[in-house]
């Protein structure tokens, strides 16, 4: 599997198919019985036992909503604010799409931009941290964020895979945007090197005696670490417990990967250097390799990768001559380009990643259509549609229609605007999306209270099919 | 059962003692608190208490004496003769009450819930209208997590909405305490309760604790375990491996939450499944190092940083036998945690070692054994469980290797010789014995990190330079020439008028500062409240050769001319660098103390002015000792873009009654600080745009901002601290900070900080007797921080533990 030179070239002998029937006949198998005999059905052609996966790309400092418009589409705002009255649609099957998202024309047919869902809930100075995936306000952690509400819709050995750029290219992780529950911020593994070995640490030449020695280690420390809990008051055994419970947990997904060994072994990612590089547009590049590569392999079928790290920290790009990204969300030049120049310039090192993951999933034959067919990849900002957020519009991009649920297909849709009749706010497209992935809701974080009379978080109808 | 033996069997069961009072803690302090204030309410609550006292239903009593147990429960919870008296009233003396209270049960809670709701809430949160989409129609106490919610908008007064009618103060406070209840007896399942939290130790009132002479004796913290800090943690790992490489290596598996303040709180902290796949992938780091070998002329040796004897196992020429296997683990114990692994651990580890040998490859298989030693409960949690005799109150005191911990980790990042070489030689045994080898480990360091790092958190200066703001900035005299040349002229002409933000030396600067009060070591809050020194650019000072020195030279003469006015000295309002610091700040730019250096002013401002209401909360928290709400949820409050007025001025939309509700507790300490510029510059006159003058002013057809002075409002006010010296209007913010640094009130609070920082919790009502105690050795030292800490390490609370 050569992805290095040419991304979009792949082995199309090597489909999902093969790996699966594979897997199933693999060592060790009994431990994943419920989701060897979920994947044996999709073999078998019951298109509904697919499994739908999600990813969210989230990027920093903001994706202006012009910067979303394709070409010949009239599209205005005053002061962050949209106008429309009604829903419109245009689609842009014919359309060229705008410079920042260029990369993503080989698959304009399954994109679709929506423009005027509002996120004022989580208005902040810069990033909206936990509120961007949350819906909420941006200060405090108040739930669950939508990507691992999906993780356990969507279940898989790696419920959901959380993957990212930190505010430069050397923090390891970083708790900045998704959310386990109130209080229970998730990290994203922010190093190529760590995100690699958790994921496909055991299909490394370590071998098979290593990966023993390691099943032991689990084993023996879940037990060590319980054995502590008596000596302690009741009020404090909840931390030895949940240390003892993340060795089992640990173990029991190595057992899981044990189980996957073959599979994980032929789709490991050769990610060279870029595996301990601190250099961001590689690091982004890694984690971008790695996300396809797990969703390929059947690791996870949710994934969530974050380029910055909330608050202030929205990464830097010193080998872009971007070394800093705040005072580009304050105009200033740099390299001799203006601000939207380098803005999109950053956006295309984003979209040209998206791209790749969606050529690379496109490449893997899966049921009737390709992997692509039954994923969703989500492309926004964490500060919505500026560096200093306004949020009346959250500028959203959607690639795929997940397995055929989701009518996004080429489109520009604009929703009514803030406060104006059956405008709608991004908890809406976050329960749409819950219910194309078979966990419907109705609702979605905290409501906007200054708009009142509109049911918020209803799922956007015309995206449903 | 009567009465009577209901109260025997609480009091004489230990067990129930804790549960007993944290049930119903919240009420016993409204009781305290209304009998020391406002005695005309006090009777309803008695009654109140005996009636929730009553609802705690206890198993059969014994035969023990009612003195006796009186005696002991009281002891333990209600050290002041004021409370036992009051404990005794609502409880014993109320009969009629008591057998009404005694009919009662969940039942009777959730109607008067249900009551409360639907004649207050309901109309709004209700089945025809969901406000916030929240119903509260058919709430009853098993709906815990809504009535947190509804508690927090009762108690800090959002809820119901002003225009409606609201529920009377008594009423309301009964409520209040009635979900407190409910909530707390809902337990939490390891979460955490708000009070302990940080930044919420105020919830606590301050009267509580320092109002009534608090007797001492018997004190003692609930027996815990705390996650080592980032700091301690790599100090672990540099233990077990002094290697470069396992410094280079580590992957930070611990960090401290994104909060304000004083934030190494030992009950929020435990290990998730992210963590500990680091822990895991450390450890394999660590024990690489260890054994970490070369062949080298036919012999075997170990490189840098390795441990000669596991070096020694390592050998291709060896075999590992059990005997080794046990040795080995020994050693790692030892050089870890300093303790020898039980028989029973180490017959664990060595079946670890068989399971894994069984491949075959014995160095690999004890090399894991190594890594399980490293990644067992001690070694990443400290331990203040407390020994194993009891006294005859039911404390424990650490054990003298815990103490050694706790010390160690109190005073440094990672382990104190002195502390543990005590430990060994029984020299930890008593107070005194504490005290001597505290004072002196205090003494001997004179630049200790961990001492710094309670100031940094608590003044919260270090955060600086993540408040960005524009690199040069104009300066207060020639503002108007600045914005003309602003990007258009060669960056040099810029700097010629303006001056170069670096927040990274501001930082430095305060942080000398501190260091230099707290090397003369006496009344130390006064100095940092009032001092008339300041370092200047100390980072570049001329004493550091090391740095360097070119860069000193052009800060100090500007490239343009010869008036030397850019850099980090113009800020602080000098005209050229002091070369002898810390110097005094000119006389006709004063400024005084921690709170006005430009660090502290830069870090509590935005990206493009000051920031009052931060200032503001900063001196209620950390000064007042009073809790200010959070920020409700879905407040967007902006103040208006409107240059030509000044900040004051545009702050008045804070006003308005439903804003000032909270901004009260705020806004009018802040202000006073608007004497400098939100780059921390001392200014008369405060600059805001002149539309006029600016529409005629353009270049290329681009606008440019002109300024015009409006006069200086420095005043404010010190309000509703409870407390007639503070209280009442200041001129400016010199008088604002002297008269705090007078306060008896902010002196205490100081302490309460100073606690917290070293406890890793919120100081409850039953550390009344240690702060105090704190609060005299500091008075009676003549405001000593070391005799402080000092007081507070060999304190009760410190050295004794008890199970709940």
């Amino acid at each position: 599997m050569k992805m290095k030179n040419n991304p979009f070239q792949f082995d199309h002998n090597l489909s999902r198919r093969q790996t699966l029937r594979g897997l199933s006949l693999g060592a060790g198998a009994t431990l994943l019985g419920p989701l060897i005999s979920q994947c044996r059905a999709e073999v078998d052609g019951k298109s509904d036992a697919i499994p739908k996966r999600v990813v969210f790309v989230v990027q920093s400092n903001g994706l202006a909503p012009k910067r979303i418009v394709p070409e010949g589409i009239e599209f205005k705002e005053h002061g962050g604010r949209t106008h429309a009255e009604q829903l419109s649609e245009t689609s842009i099957v014919d359309k060229q799409l705008p410079e920042a998202l260029s990369p993503l024309e080989p698959f304009r047919k399954r994109v679709t931009l929506l423009q005027g869902l509002s996120g004022r809930v989580a208005v902040s100075d810069h990033s909206c941290n936990h509120g961007a995936l949350g819906c909420y306000s941006a200060r405090g952690v108040h739930g669950q964020t939508i990507d691992s509400v999906l993780g356990q819709a969507l279940p898989a050995v790696f419920p959901h895979v959380l993957l990212g750029l930190g505010s430069d290219g050397k923090e390891s992780l970083n708790y900045a945007h998704s959310a386990l529950a109130r209080d229970t911020p998730l990290p994203a593994v922010c190093s190529p090197d760590l995100a690699f070995r958790s994921l496909f640490g055991s299909a490394e030449i370590s071998g098979k005696a290593a990966f023993n020695r390691k099943s032991h280690l689990l084993d023996f420390m879940g037990d060590d670490v319980r054995r502590t809990r008596s000596a302690l008051p009741a009020s404090e055994r909840h931390k030895v417990d949940s240390y003892a419970d993340a060795f089992e947990s640990l173990h029991r997904r190595q057992n899981a990967i044990g189980a996957m060994s073959d599979a994980i072994r032929r789709h490991t990612p050769d990610l060279g250097d870029r595996r301990y590089s601190t250099t961001s547009s590689e690091v982004l590049e890694a984690q971008f390799e790695i996300a396809g590569a797990a969703l390929i392999a059947g690791l996870t079928n949710v994934v969530t990768i974050t380029s910055g790290s909330g608050r202030q920290r929205f990464g830097k790009f010193p080998e872009l001559g971007l070394p800093d990204l705040h005072s580009l969300g304050h105009g200033k030049q740099a390299n001799g380009k203006t601000k939207e120049e380098n803005c999109i310039t950053i956006h295309q090192l984003h979209t040209r990643q998206v791209a790749k993951l969606a050529a690379k999933l496109d490449a893997v034959k899966e049921g009737d259509g390709t992997m692509l067919d039954n994923t969703l990849i989500v492309f926004m900002s964490d500060s919505g549609d500026d560096h200093h957020p306004r949020l009346y519009n959250w500028p959203m991009v959607l690639i795929g229609n997940l397995g055929g649920r989701l009518k996004t297909d080429g489109r520009y849709l604009e929703f009514p605007g803030y406060g104006k009749t059956n405008h709608s706010t991004i908890a809406s497209l976050y329960t749409t999306i819950l219910h194309a992935a078979g966990a419907p809701r109705d609702s979605f974080g905290q409501d906007d209270i200054s708009l009142s009379g509109t049911e918020q978080g209803a799922p956007l109808q015309t995206l449903l099919t | 059962m009567t009465n009577m033996q209901r109260i025997l069997s609480l009091m004489t069961d230990p067990s129930k003692h804790t549960s007993f009072f944290v049930k119903y803690e919240q009420r016993l302090y409204s009781i305290i608190a209304s009998m020391w204030g406002h005695s005309a309410e006090a009777e309803d609550l008695l009654q109140e208490t005996a009636k929730v006292l009553w609802n705690f239903s206890p198993a059969a009593a014994d035969s023990v004496s009612f003195d006796k147990a009186a005696k002991a429960f009281f002891n333990t919870y209600c050290p002041d003769v004021m409370i036992r008296i009051l404990v005794i009233f609502s409880v014993v003396l109320s009969p009629a009450l008591v057998a009404h209270a005694q009919s009662e049960d969940r039942g009777s809670i959730d109607h008067e819930i249900k009551t409360f709701l639907s004649t207050h809430c309901v109309r709004c949160h209700g089945p025809k209208k969901q406000k916030g989409k929240v119903r509260l129609d058919g709430t009853d106490s098993a709906d815990v997590e809504l009535l947190r919610g509804v508690r927090a908008q009762l108690r800090d007064e959002l809820m119901p909405p002003e225009e409606e009618p609201q529920p009377s103060a008594a009423l309301k406070r009964r409520f209040l305490e009635q979900l407190s209840v409910v909530i707390k007896s809902a337990g939490n399942d390891g979460k955490l309760t708000e009070d302990k939290l940080p930044n919420k130790g105020n919830l606590v009132p301050h009267e509580l604790l320092f109002g009534k002479p608090a007797k001492s004796g018997n004190g003692a913290s609930l027996a815990r375990i705390w996650r080592l800090s980032p700091k301690a943690y790599r100090s672990m790992a540099g233990r077990a491996s002094r290697s470069r490489d396992v410094w280079g290596n580590l992957v930070e598996p611990f960090a401290l939450i994104h909060e304000r303040g004083i934030r190494d709180y030992a009950a929020l902290y435990s290990m998730d499944q992210p963590t500990t796949e680091i822990l895991v992938r450390n450890a394999a780091t660590i024990v690489e190092a260890q054994c970490a070998g070369e062949m080298k002329d036919g012999k075997w040796r170990g490189l840098s940083g390795s441990e000669r004897e596991f070096v020694a196992l390592m050998d291709p020429g060896r075999t590992i036998s059990d005997e080794d296997v046990v040795a080995a683990v020994a050693k790692q114990f030892s050089l870890v945690l300093r303790l020898k692994p039980t028989e029973e651990q180490t017959s664990r580890y060595l079946k670890l070692f068989e399971n894994c040998a069984k491949d075959g490859d014995r160095r690999e298989a004890l090399k894991t054994v190594l890594q399980a030693v490293l990644l067992q409960t001690a070694a990443n949690y400290r331990s203040e469980s407390g020994d194993d005799e009891a006294d005859a109150s039911g404390r424990r005191r650490l054990s003298p290797r815990e103490l050694a911990e706790a010390l160690s980790l109190a005073l440094s990042d990672g382990w104190v010789r002195e502390f543990f070489d005590a430990a060994d030689k029984g020299k930890l045994e008593t107070t005194e014995q504490v005290e001597a080898i505290v004072r002196d480990v205090l003494d001997k360091g004179d630049r200790s990190p961990r001492l710094l790092g309670f100031f940094r958190q608590y003044f919260d200066y270090a955060s600086a330079p993540e408040v960005f703001k524009d690199h040069l900035f104009g300066l207060e005299e020639r503002a108007n020439d600045f914005e003309k040349m602003r990007g258009r002229f060669p960056k040099k002409m810029q700097e010629y008028l303006g001056s170069k933000h670096m927040p990274d030396n501001l930082v430095v600067d305060t942080e000398a500062l501190i260091e230099h009060i707290l090397k003369e070591d006496s009344d130390v809050l006064r100095k940092l409240l009032t001092t008339d020194r300041t370092f200047v650019n100390v980072r570049w000072d001329v004493d550091h050769k090391a740095r360097t020195k070119s860069v000193t030279q052009s800060f100090k003469r500007n490239a343009w001319n010869d008036r030397g006015i850019e850099g980090p000295h113009y800020v602080y309002g000098f005209s050229e660098w002091p070369k002898s610091q810390p110097a005094r700040v000119p006389h006709e730019k004063p400024r005084l103390g921690i709170l006005m250096q430009p660090a502290w002013l830069v870090a509590h401002s935005t990206n493009f002015e000051n920031d009052p209401v931060r200032r503001g909360r900063w001196i209620r928290e950390r000064l007042l000792g009073q809790a200010v709400p959070d920020l409700p949820i879905g407040v967007a409050a902006q103040i208006p873009d409107e240059p030509h007025h000044t900040l004051r001025d545009r702050m008045q939309v804070t006003r308005d009654s439903r804003c000032w509700k909270c901004h009260q507790w705020m806004d009018e300490l802040g202000l006073p600080f608007e004497q400098f510029t939100h780059y921390g510059v001392f200014r008369e006159t405060e600059l805001v745009e002149d539309p006029e003058a600016s529409r005629k002013e353009s270049y290329k057809e681009s606008p440019i901002k002109v300024f015009r002075s409006e006069k200086l409002n420095r005043t404010g006010e010190i309000a509703n601290t409870g407390d007639p010296e503070l209280d009442g209007p200041v001129e400016d913010a010199y008088e604002l900070v002297h008269r705090l640094a007078d306060s008896e009130r902010v002196r205490q609070v100081f302490i309460r900080h100073v606690f917290r920082y070293f406890f890793g919790r919120n100081e409850t009502v039953e550390d009344a007797a240690t702060l105090q105690e704190a609060d005299r050795e500091y008075v009676e030292s003549g405001g000593s921080f070391k005799t402080l800490v000092a007081s507070l390490l060999t304190s009760d609370a410190f050295l004794y533990r008890r199970q709940e």
